[in-house]
């Protein structure tokens, strides 16, 4: 307890400063994605190149350049801030770079498959704790995991990996993609998390389509993709996620239609954080590779680069009768995956309803009306 | 331990503060620091005046000094103000000596 009032205790997240800035529109995060490559080839990303891949290597923003535009976000506010890839510990440099984000004051986490953890990243993370550190877990069996990874020998990597961070008492978060491929042992992947994990367990079952667009990639995401029923069976059969959405269905499922009147974006995108791809674009959500909201920041300032995507965010307006019937005042919009990101690294516009999103959607909305029925009436 | 005003007490390298919306935010990026892991300060307008003028080459006496004549205020009420701050910093290991 500090007795002193020249200087107070700050919980971040909650502080009148964090609500300051978030008033002021402008993100409050920066995400690098490092590289695009992976020791990993997972057969349900929507990134991964190889990690000989000496193109998209040569692509990659230097140190110097990732310092560059932490400056700009630095001086713009910017608090957190997220490295991801591919796989970012990939990078000869991750862990210059690390320690050059956390001397600028970010609150740095950093998203990792754990199977290249070695004694340095121990150090590093052991002295200088990310704000989270996040492991996703592809199975608990060698055979699950490498039929995911698509890599022999990487359970192992992944295993020793995550003893090293646990050993050591660096705090993990895992996390899991549900997918076909893993299916059969996600509540067991769920045990293993919440065991070597305080932090709550995650789990995705939504696989977004290649960045690059790759078809034969494509295929085998599609393959991968859960069905509606497959999705609602794991969302109840985990007790914390089941009950999670019974607890939100007021924010999840409207009473009656909403009026977006026509905006293509409805989804807060411009609240998101500044998303920097490996190659130096900046998009404010991950998945929009649509050109009109994409920039390079070899060529633009990292404000000036958001300013020109908001812009063309605020003003964009659907002319697609089949969305605005749909899509545009959908009263389960929440529960569904559709968003003009997915629906154009779907179908290529930003505007088209996408049948089998809105079968799961209607899908988990009846599921979750018959649990939140049901825990009344018990 | 006592806070001396003779000795010299500078900022651990490891604690950034930054500037944001004209609020002073104080960081510690290293385990060890802070009450505990991830925990963060905010600093008023004494609090940063005070930490900027730190340095491991003068006393807490000259930081004092140069306080009372930059704010003209009475020296007891700085010196009083400026020990209790410098407590909460060195056992937090924010500043160290």
């Amino acid at each position: 307890m500090i007795e002193n009032e020249n200087i107070a205790s700050v919980n971040l997240p909650d502080s009148d400063l964090v609500k300051k800035l978030q008033r002021t529109k402008t993100p409050v995060s920066i995400n690098f994605e490092l590289t695009a490559r992976c020791n990993n080839n997972c057969r349900h990303c929507y990134i991964n190149l190889p990690e000989n891949n000496t193109d998209a290597e040569s692509l990659e923003l230097d140190i110097n350049e990732i310092e560059d535009l932490a400056d700009q976000a630095v001086n713009n506010g910017v608090l957190w801030c997220l490295l991801t890839g591919g796989e970012p510990l990939l990078r000869d440099d991750f862990s210059e770079i690390y320690l050059m984000l956390r001397r600028k004051g970010l609150l740095v986490s950093v998203f990792t498959n754990a199977c290249l953890i070695n004694e340095t990243h121990v150090k590093l993370f052991k002295k200088y704790k990310p704000r989270e550190l996040e492991v996703t877990v592809y199975g608990i069996t060698e055979k699950t995991y490498e039929k995911v990874s698509g890599i022999k020998g990487s359970y192992k990597l992944f295993k020793n990996g995550l003893d090293r961070l646990l050993t050591n008492d660096i705090p993990v978060s895992l996390k899991a993609m549900a997918i076909h491929s893993n299916i059969h042992e996600i509540e067991n992947i769920a045990d293993f998390c919440s065991k070597h994990s305080k932090k709550k367990f995650k789990f995705d079952p939504f696989l977004h389509k290649r960045y690059d667009g790759d078809e034969k990639r494509n295929k085998k995401i599609l393959s991968e993709r859960l069905n509606k029923d497959e999705i609602v069976k794991i969302e109840q059969n985990n007790f914390a996620r089941k009950n999670a959405l019974i607890k939100s269905c007021d924010q999840l499922i409207f009473y009656q239609d909403i009026d977006a009147s026509g905006r293509v974006f409805t989804c807060g995108v411009l609240k998101n954080g500044f998303e920097i791809s490996y190659d130096g674009k900046l998009r404010l959500c991950p998945a929009l590779l649509h050109p009109d909201y994409v920039y390079s920041l070899r060529i633009f300032s990292l404000m000036d680069a958001y300013r020109k995507i908001a812009e063309n965010i605020i003003k964009a307006r659907s002319y697609n009768e089949d969305f605005l019937n749909k899509c545009n005042k959908c009263k389960i919009i929440n529960l569904c995956y559709f968003c003009p990101a997915n629906s154009f690294l779907e179908t290529g516009k930003l505007d088209t309803p996408i049948d089998t999103f809105c079968k799961n959607a209607h899908a988990r909305q009846k599921a979750i009306l018959e649990w939140k029925k049901s825990s009344s009436l018990s | 331990m006592k806070i001396d005003i003779i000795n010299k007490y500078y900022k651990n390298k490891d604690v950034i503060v930054r500037e944001i919306e004209g609020e002073y935010l104080m960081i510690p990026i290293a385990s060890g620091i802070g009450d505990m892991e991830d925990e963060m300060y905010t600093l008023n307008e004494t609090g940063i005046a005070t930490w900027e003028k730190l340095s491991s080459e003068k006393t807490l006496e000259t930081v004092i000094d140069e306080l009372c004549e930059e704010y003209d205020a009475n020296k007891q009420e700085i010196t009083t103000d400026v020990i209790g701050l410098i407590e909460e910093l060195f056992k937090r290991k924010i500043v160290l000596c």
